[in-house]
Parts: structure tokens; sequence; C-alpha cells
């Protein structure tokens, strides 16, 4: 760490590695945040909102004061083919009363005002940090609801104390198995679950069309463009495909052992991930005519992208990436997609990585590229500076960032309006590196 | 939704009091501030504040986690303090804290203390606010955080010749504004808090990311000895007040003005500063003037028909509904989201005398509300623009009333930090923007609107053609078993690829099919152009004599244009010989005439209801042409035109066109002659005058239905002229066979139980899709929802599946297996309610002394009205 660390805190010195100084217990991370550090993290029941959203049917409750509410309403490219429910933001809005006297009587009230006004199948109730501290029992709220109303009323227990947001993503993956678990001896079905896509820019509906192209049924969509309907019928399934592992892989492992469906980790980002994923959810329902197909669809998708890639590669050639996002896999998968593109990627961090990603991520890069865990502006700003980085992908808050420090920008958030995901995505994502990487503006600054 | 729900907040108008925080602070020189809370909360609110101003936004966090609130978070703040000063070498850090901090009793003051006597070197200013989320919006987080700077600095109460500038959320172009006008007054200020480049930064070659712009402490420090106080704000309270604090305090006077913007609030500004000074505005700022005025009478006119919805802060609020009062534009909702008791008194006046100008009767004025109202007043009021931060973009979208974006938070476009409106020249950006969005809806459709409604010529008759459908088209008629009534034995499959429609018949049910083309009430399952073909090579194995396509909703085909072309396409590639069919409402036809005919279709039907507007506009509600919406006779009009002109197109090119009528008793049965005459002149091959099936929940719900004898009547005399069809079967948009083998419901010979025992309570069988609604046919259901009628109220019992009674059963007939295990699911009820029915099954039903009541309704309701409707058959 020598050279650059000139403004590093101290405790954060442990969560950034060269590649070639990852030795011994190698990268700290699926740690608390730093305080004071202007971490890049959200919250856990920003995890947990984010997981159960997409599920377009259901009414999604946010007990607490309104800001949690007001600062998650429809910020995602979730899309529906058909419930619109889960794009409006409800809230308990406490206020000073309830906080001293309890939100309990609030909430129950909202419930049955909605099952006065509306007939849902499910509704989520969101506890914030307030629920976790004045003692709201919503366990008990949400179980006197179900069984007054005779719905599902689940509870998600996501205080934003409670962890960081893989905890959210925890307490919503318990809520889905509380939602599905009923089911679970309803007679199989021959087809899949498709895990961890939330339909951003109609991402599911891409994986959807590929699994069908070689015929293979999906059953359940968690979560992305899921309802009620849809959601329930996951028990059924005889393979679980898990897109966002960082989100997903909890639940995939509760439905494994409670429901004996087994699951792979598949990943739609970039040619060679798309094919491998592909091929491998073939291999794993063990069907030939399934491999056969596959094999004929990956292989002239790849085709056909190859000419489309030649034309782009020599303006993007040799330039150096930066990458910032929330996940493991996503990081992963964007390092490889980099490469499919001759690009270098020289700095890259997630929010919420575990050990077994970092291990991968360095297995991928380059000696002197540096790895960072929940990292912050600052640091950010040092190591893409000092690595020359060309080009950031990363959120929403990283783009002002990039932008200040003059270097291009590729948007991979969950307010994407384009698909990134699947061969399309490929296509997409190019194009962009491209146009942000070219810009004439660059030329100015 | 709008059902005015009490214990919940829908889509909040309001942010969180932290956000309000954090937005003052920024406007300090060299502060860094730190949310004592979880890290969501700066998260967050970085993540609104960065899409607004498209700037870096570096907000530390406390972090806070289990253990430290439990605990307390004392270590968490005072390490978090220690490491944002080595991050960013602040001189000030804010602290704001948030809902949790506040719960647990975190005693911030004295940690910072406590910080302080750790560290003795610090010189860092630390000033906490006490902020938590419940206790009010960020409106008044941001006058709590300027009263919290002020009160926490030492002041200097030397007299000095300063006035102090105090301001809410403002854009940092707006805050450019007001430092560049009381400059050209000669005025010395310090302005509290001052954002204009600390969230509006240029481009520099070294990043720098604590910003250098912002008010200085020892600024601030001057503000004690200060002459006067201007604080920018109606509504601010006198505990969270700067300006009062700093006369009870310091004996500094202040007054309160609103915010310059519209000609009075900006004459007033000025007119105070030249009393102040006593020197006279500079000529540029009257040359402001003259030309907002001089625009003002310009679009006056214009502006005169808007109905605004103004929505955002109380200031801001106020302010641009005076702006819009003074242009003549009527303010017909305005409303907050903050509690603001004193905004009706404020306003009320001066909004009643606009309306009645121009006779609004009503209008409504909102303190803490949310979207969910705004929104269905909106839609009541006849709201046609809306003035605000980008939240109501979902009504924008939904609605179409174009929202001028002008406060905080805007997410969806750029400039956030650009919005100009105080001064002359800020109104007059602001106007310009609201006028052009009138004057954009107005001139998009003038044109088409007064050529409708005026132009009464003979356009529609063209001299009559000899017919030259082309070889393929005549060749493909002999297989298409709609044209050739006796080639029964010769399929078609229907694609449901194109779910939207364009249009809005007062015969249709939105949600579902559309009823013209298919059996009303059927809801399909829509397929992508991939699946499509798949289905297409599966149904091209297993049904004999498949030789025709067809493209028939469940929307409009056209209205889904991508979608048609792309199946099309791929069924081309993959089947050469498949004979091509679209249904369409024709409103698009002109545009994509050609195409269609260049992609093998040879066989299209227009259904068109009238030909005339004024018959038309009876017809149609409304219909969706390029974007913009058109009613009444407009809409009937561009409709008719385009079919028209479509139609002749397609046959000239050789398609074989027919055309649907469908025929409504009254509206216009007696206009159904004149229909095919015309487009017989324009060479359609025969037309399909079908009756009107009245669907409940529809606006022609309580139509008269046609009788056969009325219909065959009209269609011997209509087939004197034109060729006419007799045999439309009205299929579904999914339906695959000949036109007799693909009845989804057949009724035939199934037997079942009476059970006639009489109950107290009625019991009801729901068929229901949603579980909401009666929306369901009902040989279409796989679920029966069983309700109790009891004491005035129905209560949801069990939800039934149909399949349980059918076990052991798997080899035998589907569809009446279906009918009987419905049958047998509803025993013990007395009626049941589904939106349609067949004939036979309805009347299978009543011998078992099961009342059959169609309708389309929430359940609840239906059920209500049912025993209202039929109180002595039931009970």
């Amino acid at each position: 760490m020598t050279g650059i660390n000139s403004n590093i805190l101290a405790d954060r010195k442990k969560s950034i590695v060269y590649k070639s100084g990852c030795k011994g217990d190698g990268i700290t991370c699926d740690t608390e945040s730093v305080t004071g550090s202007v971490s890049q993290r959200a919250c856990v029941f920003c995890g947990a909102r984010v997981v159960l959203n997409p599920i377009t049917d259901a009414f999604h409750i946010v007990h607490g004061p309104i800001g949690c509410a007001s600062y998650t309403w429809d910020i995602r490219g979730s899309l529906s083919s058909g419930d619109e429910l889960y794009r409006n933001s409800f809230s308990t809005d406490l206020s000073e009363t309830d906080i001293v006297f309890g939100g309990e009587k609030k909430l129950a009230a909202a419930i049955d005002e909605v099952m006065k006004h509306y007939s849902p199948n499910v509704i989520f109730v969101y506890a914030t940090c307030i629920v976790g501290v004045i003692g709201d029992d919503i366990n008990a709220v949400c179980k006197t609801a179900e069984q007054k109303h005779n719905i599902r009323v689940i509870p998600v227990l996501s205080p934003g104390f409670a962890g960081h947001k893989s905890m959210g993503y925890k307490a919503a993956c318990n809520a889905i198995m509380s939602l599905v678990s009923p089911y679970k001896s309803e007679q199989k079905v021959d087809g899949i679950n498709i895990l961890g896509d939330f339909n951003l820019a109609g991402e599911m509906w891409i994986i959807q069309n590929y699994l069908k192209q070689i015929g293979v049924n999906v059953v359940s969509r968690i979560t992305g463009d899921a309802s009620f309907d849809n959601i329930i019928k996951a028990p059924t399934a005889n393979l679980n495909i898990v897109q966002c592992a960082g989100s997903m892989t909890y639940l995939a492992k509760r439905m494994e052992e409670e429901m004996d469906i087994p699951f792979i980790k598949v990943s739609f980002f970039g040619i060679e991930d798309t094919t491998d994923s592909i091929m491998r959810i073939a291999y794993a329902l063990g069907n030939d005519a399934c491999i056969r197909k596959a094999k004929e669809f990956t292989k002239q998708q790849s085709s056909k992208l190859k000419t489309f890639l030649d034309k782009y590669k020599p303006n993007l050639e040799g330039k150096k990436a930066a990458i910032f996002v929330g996940g493991g896999f996503k990081a992963i998968s964007l390092i490889r997609q980099f490469k499919e593109l001759k690009i270098e990627t020289v700095v890259v961090g997630t929010q919420t990585g575990k050990k077994e990603d970092y291990e991968i991520i360095k297995s991928l890069v380059n000696e002197n590229t540096i790895v960072l865990d929940d990292t912050n502006p600052s640091e950010l700003e040092q190591f893409m500076l000092a690595m020359s980085a060309d080009i950031l992908v990363g959120g929403v808050k990283e783009r002002p960032l990039a932008y200040k420090l003059g270097i291009a920008f590729c948007d991979h958030n969950h307010e994407r309006k384009q698909p990134l995901l699947g061969y399309e995505g490929v296509i997409n994502f190019t194009k962009e590196i491209n146009l942000t990487i070219n810009s004439p503006v660059w030329r100015y600054t | 939704m709008g059902k005015n729900i009490v214990n919940l907040t829908i889509n909040p108008c309001k942010m969180c009091m932290p956000m309000g925080a954090v937005s003052a602070f920024y406007g300090i020189n060299k502060c860094m501030t730190l949310i004592h809370g979880s890290q969501g909360c700066s998260t967050y609110i970085r993540r609104h504040m960065a899409t607004h101003y498209n700037e870096p936004i570096d907000i530390a966090s406390s972090s806070l986690t289990e253990e430290g609130t439990v605990y307390g978070g004392e270590k968490n703040l005072i390490n978090g303090l220690k490491n944002l000063i080595s991050l960013y070498s602040p001189t000030v850090i804010g602290i704001s804290t948030t809902c949790l901090a506040e719960t647990i009793g975190e005693d911030v003051p004295r940690i910072i203390d406590n910080f302080y006597e750790q560290n003795p070197d610090c010189n860092v200013k630390i000033i906490n606010v006490s902020s938590a989320g419940y206790e009010g919006t960020q409106y008044e987080g941001f006058f709590k955080t300027l009263c919290a700077i002020v009160k926490n600095v030492e002041m200097d109460i030397t007299p000095n010749n300063k006035v102090n500038i105090i301001t809410p959320l403002i854009s940092p172009s707006d805050t450019r504004y007001l430092k560049d006008v009381f400059e050209k007054f000669g005025i010395d200020y310090v302005l509290l808090p001052d954002i204009s480049e600390n969230l509006d930064g240029g481009y520099i070659k070294k990043y720098n990311k604590l910003p250098d712009g912002g008010t200085k402490i020892e600024d601030i420090a001057k503000m004690g000895g200060a002459t006067l106080t201007i604080e920018f704000s109606k509504f601010t309270h006198d505990e969270i007040s700067a300006a009062a604090y700093l006369q009870e305090k310091y004996g500094v006077p202040y007054i309160r003005l609103p915010l310059p913007v519209g000609i009075r609030d900006t004459d007033l500004l000025i007119q105070s500063l030249e009393k102040f000074t006593g020197i006279k505005a500079p000529k540029s700022i009257n040359k402001q003037r003259e030309r907002y005025l001089d625009a003002m009478i310009d679009s006056h006119k214009y502006n005169a028909q808007g109905r605004a919805v103004i929505f955002g802060e109380p200031d801001f609020i106020y302010s641009a509904s005076r702006l819009c009062c003074e242009n003549g534009i009527v303010p017909v909702i305005v409303a907050t989201g903050t509690r603001c008791d004193t905004l009706t008194n404020a306003l009320d006046d001066e909004i009643k005398k606009i309306a009645k100008n121009v006779f609004v009767d009503e209008y409504k004025i909102l303190s803490n509300t949310d979207f969910d109202l705004i929104e269905s007043e909106a839609l009541r009021l006849g709201a046609n623009i809306m003035i605000g931060s980008s939240d109501a973009r979902r009504i924008e979208e939904k609605h179409g009333i174009t929202l001028i974006r002008c406060a905080f938070p805007i997410h969806d476009q750029i400039g956030g930090q650009r919005v100009r409106t105080f001064g002359y020249d800020g109104s007059l950006d602001l106007l310009d923007r609201i006028t052009n969005a009138l004057l954009f809806k107005k001139d998009s459709s003038f044109r088409e609107n007064l050529y409708n409604e005026f132009y009464k010529g003979d356009k529609y008759i063209s001299t009559s053609k000899s017919k030259t459908f082309s070889q393929k088209a005549m060749e493909r008629t002999v297989t298409h078993p709609c044209y050739n009534a006796c080639g029964t034995e010769n399929a078609r499959m229907h694609l449901p690829i194109a779910p939207k429609c364009n249009i809005s018949c007062n015969y249709c049910v939105r949600k579902f099919d559309c009823p013209n083309e298919s059996r009303p009430g059927v809801t399909t399952k829509v397929l992508t152009p991939q699946d499509a073909l798949e289905k297409y090579k599966v149904a091209k194995e297993k049904v004999p004599h498949l030789s025709v396509v067809g493209i028939a909703g469940p929307g409009d085909a056209l209205a889904n244009w991508e979608n048609t072309k792309n199946t099309l396409s791929l069924i081309r590639a993959y089947d050469p010989d498949v004979t091509f069919c679209v249904s369409t409402n024709g409103l698009m036809l002109p545009m994509y005439a050609d195409e269609m005919v260049s992609l093998g279709v040879t066989h299209v039907t227009v259904t068109c209801n009238a030909v005339n507007p004024s018959v038309g506009s009876k017809i149609y509600r409304y219909i969706n042409y390029m974007g913009t919406k058109y009613e009444g006779e407009t809409g009937a009009a561009i409709l008719m035109a385009n079919q028209l002109s479509g139609i002749k197109m397609l046959c000239e090119r050789g398609a074989m066109c027919k055309v649907n009528i469908v025929m409504v008793k009254g509206i216009n049965d007696f206009h159904i002659e004149e229909i095919v005459d015309t487009v017989k002149s324009l060479g359609v091959f025969m037309t399909n005058i079908m009756p009107m099936i009245p669907v409940a929940g529809s606006v022609f719900e309580n139509m008269p239905l046609t009788n056969n004898k009325e219909l065959t009547l009209l269609r011997n005399k209509c087939g004197q002229s034109l060729k006419q069809m007799y045999h439309c079967k009205q299929c579904r948009a999914d339906a695959i066979g000949t036109l007799e083998g693909d009845q989804s419901i057949d009724f035939q010979d199934y037997q079942s139980d009476s059970n006639k025992e009489q109950i107290e309570k009625v019991r009801f069988a729901v068929i229901s899709k949603s579980g909401i609604l009666v929306d369901q046919h009902f040989g279409h259901a796989t679920q029966v929802y069983i309700y109790d009628y009891e004491n005035g109220e129905a209560k949801y019992i069990e939800k039934r599946s149909c399949k349980k009674y059918c076990e052991g059963q798997e080899n035998c007939d589907d569809k009446f297996d279906k009918f009987e295990e419905i049958v047998k699911s509803m025993k013990d009820c007395k009626a049941v309610l589904c939106m349609r029915i067949g004939d036979i099954p309805s009347k299978k039903l009543a011998e078992q002394g099961i009342k059959v009541i169609t309708t389309y309704d929430k359940i609840e309701t239906a059920i209500a009205q049912s025993i209202k409707d039929y109180r002595r058959e039931l009970i």
C-alpha cells in the first residue's frame, strides 16, 4: 500500500488491498461500516425493500416515520406485466405521539383500512429503525391481522441499524419463505424458479425468454415481476437459479433444505457469463433436448455478437476501468465483461461482497489492481486518479464524483432504464461504455 | 387509489427533518455533515440530493448498529467525528440527529463536549441540530438548522452595516440572484445559507471534495451586530426562526418577505431595498420588470386556460400560486405535505377572485397531504398543468398532465440546481415554461380539432372503383374461415400479442380484451413475438388445415405495432404459406398500411362504428393519438378519418378488407347502412354487423340488447349492397382451430344435483380472477370465492379451488368437467356473481336455484348491490 495511501483511515486499511498484497487473512469485508467514513452503503431496510418491492400486487407498508418511505418511493426500474400497486409508497408516517405511545394501533388500523378498501393477497410490513426501538410488536400485529382478514400479513424485520444491506436481504428472504412455506407440499412441476432478478428494465423477461428458447419452464419469479399467485408456486419447482447471489443465496439455501429444491448460481452479465449460465441450467436439468437447444442457442447468440463487438473493440481497447457496485457477483461479471472488451479493471470494489467473492475477484484481475470493500468517495477519488481510470461503473451516488474527476461513467444501478443483462445487455453496455468514454466533452477537461 | 385512507400516508409529498438539516448545512463554508443514526439515512439523502443537483454529495453517518442502539452511540459518534475530520479537514461539522438517535435519547451536546475534551487541539466547530424525522418535515428541519447554526456561533455584536438574509431551501441559481440584487443595491449582507456554489459547482482541474463556497462562520458571527434581518418566508415559526432569535437575543430587527417570485413579490423586495438604502433600483432591474410585464400581457390569454396543481414546501407553493394568479392561471390545487395552518388564509382570497373570473367553482388548498389525495383531486378538478418537484411524475405519466419541474427534488431531468424562479427574470423563466406547456397542448391539436369539428364536406365518399383485390388475397380468401363461410374445415389461430389499446369504447371495460373481437370479458395472456412463434409451431403440427394467423388483440394490433410486426416477420420466416389477418380499430392504419401489405398481410378487419363524428362521439370515450388524448367529436373524427383513409389505402394495395360494426341500439343502429355504403365505396369486401353486448362496468352496461331478429333484418338490408358475415363467432384473442371448433365453453349435457336448502344468511359464489373484483367469465374460473352476506356485511369465507373436485377424473372432457366442478363447488350458494356467463350455463344454474348475477365491480360492493336488487329472490 505504498505511494497513494496518503489519506486513508486506519480502520479502513484492512479493507483495501492490492491484489499482490492480498496474502494471509486477505481483505477485511462483511463487517460494520467505519463510522464517519462516508460509506456508500445503505441500511437493512433498504436491502429488504429492494428485494421485496418488485412483488407487484403486494401492499408494501413501511412502518415508521416518513423518510424511509419517501426516499424509496418508486425509485427503481423494476417493471411489471401486471399490477402497478408496488409503485406506490405506503407509510404509517409515525409522528411524535406515535413514538411516545407506540405505533401498533396505527399500524393495525392502517391494515384494517387497506382491507376495507382493497383485497390484496399479501401485505408486507417493514419495521424501520424506530420500530425496533419503541418496542412495537409488529409480529403480533401482523399475526392478528392475518387471522382477522384471512390473508397473509408478513412482518419484515428490517430496522436500519441491525446490520447492513445484507441483513435486509436476509429479512426479505425470510419474508418470502414465510409466504411460500404453506405451499411446500404441493405437487412438483417441471420447471425452475428464477431468484435474484428484479426485472430492472425488463431483465427478468429476457432471462425468461432465454429459458423458453431452450425449453425450460419458469415456475416462479423471485422477485422481478412477481405476483402473489406466481410466487407461491415457488415450492413446486425442481431447480432454483440464483442471479443476484448476494441477496438470494440465503433463500436458495433455505429452499434447498426445507423444500428439497437444489440451486445453482448464475449470472447473465456479459456474453461469457450468459452463455455459461444457460449451459449450466441445461446441464443441471440433465435433459438432452434442452442441452442441445442451449448449445445451439448460445452459439448462435454469441456469434451474432462477435461482429458487433469487433466493431466496437478498437474504440475501447486499452482503456482502464474502475468498478464499484453493490454485490460481489456483479463485480465479478463486470470484470469479465471488461475483459471481453479488452478493458483492464484497475480498481474494483463492492458494498457488501463476501470473502469468497473477493477470492474470485483476485483471481481475475491483474497484479496491481486495487480491491476495496465498502469504500467511500475519498478513497474512490484517490484510487481512480492514481490508477488513471478512464471509466467508473457504479451507482447514482458515484456518478457526480466521476464526472467531477473528468472520468466517464456507466450507470449500472437499480434505476437503469435499459437492460444490461443477457446478450441484449451486452450491446447496451458496450454502446454505453463507448459513448461515455469517447464523448467529445472530455477533450475540454 | 383515492380512498382517503387516514392511517396511511400514500405517496408522500414531504421528506424528513434530516434532509432539511443537511441541505442547510450545505450552505456553510467548509462544513461536513454527519447524520447520527443508521447508515441508510445518510445514503438515501445523498442519493436524493445527488440526482437533483448532479453534484457529489458527501454526508457521513455514525453508522449506528445494534450495539450502539442498545448502549448508546457515543463511541460511534466520536469515532465518526474523528474519521470525518481526518478525511475532509472541515472547519465546521453539522450533526443532524435522526429518529433513531432521538428515540434512544442520545445526549449529543454532552457527546460533543466529551469529544472536545478528548481532542483538545480540535478547532472544528461542531453544530448539533436535533432533527428526528417524526418531528417534522424537511421544511422545518431546514429552518431549525439555521437557527441552531446562529445559536451556536459566538456573535460579534459590534454594530455593523450588514443585512442578514435568511432563506428557506431555494435553488443555487435563485441564491445567486439574491446575492446579485443585494450587491446591485450596494448592500453588505450575510446570506444564510449560501448553497450557490456548494450545490452547483463548476468543473475545475483539481476536484475539491469539500467545496469552498458557502457562508463562513466568521460572517455568521457578524449577524448579531447587523442592522436588519430579512427572512424570506411567510410560514416559518418564531421558535425555529433565526431572524426571531437574532432579534430576541441581539436586538436585530427583522422583516419577513415572501420569496421574490412574480411581479408583486419581486416589487416588494425591490421597494424594500429602495427604502432601506434610499437609492433607486438600477435601470437594469426596471428593464427586467418591463420585460416580465410585457410577457405577462403577451401570454395572458394562453395562461387563462391553465388549471394548475401546485405542490411542495409552503413558501414555494405560496409564491408559485401568486405567480399563477397574477397571470390568470387558476391554482385548482395548492398542496403541501408539511403541516401549515396559515396557508389557506394566505391564499384563499386571491385564488377565489381569480377562479371567479373564469367561473371555476372549486379549488382546494391542502396542508399535511399526500399525492394520493392530490392525484384524485387533480383529476376531479380538471387540472391541466402541475408545478413542483418531480414527485408528481407518476401522475404525469398516468394522466398526461404536464409537470413543470421547478422544485427539489428533480430526479428525472437535469438542471435542478439551475432552476430559476426569483426576480422578474426568474419569474419570466417559470412563466414561459408554464405558458409553453399550455401552448404545446393547444398547438398540437387545434388543426385536427377544428377540421373535425367544422369541415363537414363529403370527405369520406370517394367514387367507387372496381375492386381489385390482389391475386394473392383472392387465393387466400378461399382458405380463410372468416371470409369464406363455407370453408369451415380451415382453421385459424389468433395470437394474443397486442395488449395495449389506443381508443376507449363505451362498450368496453378496459382490463379485458376488446369486445369487438373477443368474447367479452375474456382476458387473454399476452405472448411475446418469440412465444407467439413457438406457439404457432406447436399449433401447426397439431391443428390440421391451419391456414390463417390472425392478430386480434387482446388490445389493438396497430397500437402494438412493433409486436405485431415482429410476430408476423417471425412467422413468415417459418411458414411462407400462411395467410395473415389483422384486426384493428384503424386509428393507426394510415401509418402502417404500407408496411402491413409489404409484410404480407392480405386480410384486415377494421371496426368502424360510425362515419359521423357526432354518432362516433357517443361510442368512443376518447382516443389516444400520437401521444395526445382526444375526446368527444374531435377524437371520433380523427379516428374515422384515419379508419377510412387507411381502409382506402389497403384496398388500393389489394388487401381484402372486412369492416366490423358494433350495433348499439339507439346510438348507431340507424346509421349502420350509411357506414356500409361508405366503406363499400372504399372497396371493402364485406361487413360484419355484430350486436353490442352490454358489459357490466362499461358505460353501455344498461343499454338495451339487440335481438337476433333485428340483427338479421339489418344484415339482410345491408346485404343488398355489400356481402355480409353471418357466421361470426366473436372468437377469443387466442383462439385456435376452426370457427366451430373453438368454443371454449361447451356446456351441452351436464348434470348436477340441486341444493335448495334455505338459510338465513345469503351465501354467494364469486367468480373472480383478482379476488378483489368480480372480473371473470364464469367459464374461465379455476376458483370460486365464497362470501356470506350477513347483518349488512359481505364476509369472505373461503376460496374454493375447482381443481379439488376433479380428483381422479384426469381423462375426462375438460370443459364439461370444469363446469360440473364449479357447480359442485357452489352448491351451498344462493347466487353466483360473475362478469359474464353463457346462456346455457346460466339457465342450468337457474334450474338449480342458483341466481346468476352478472356484474363488474368490487366483490363487496357487488354483493351489497345484489342484495338490494334481488332481495326478494335471495332472502
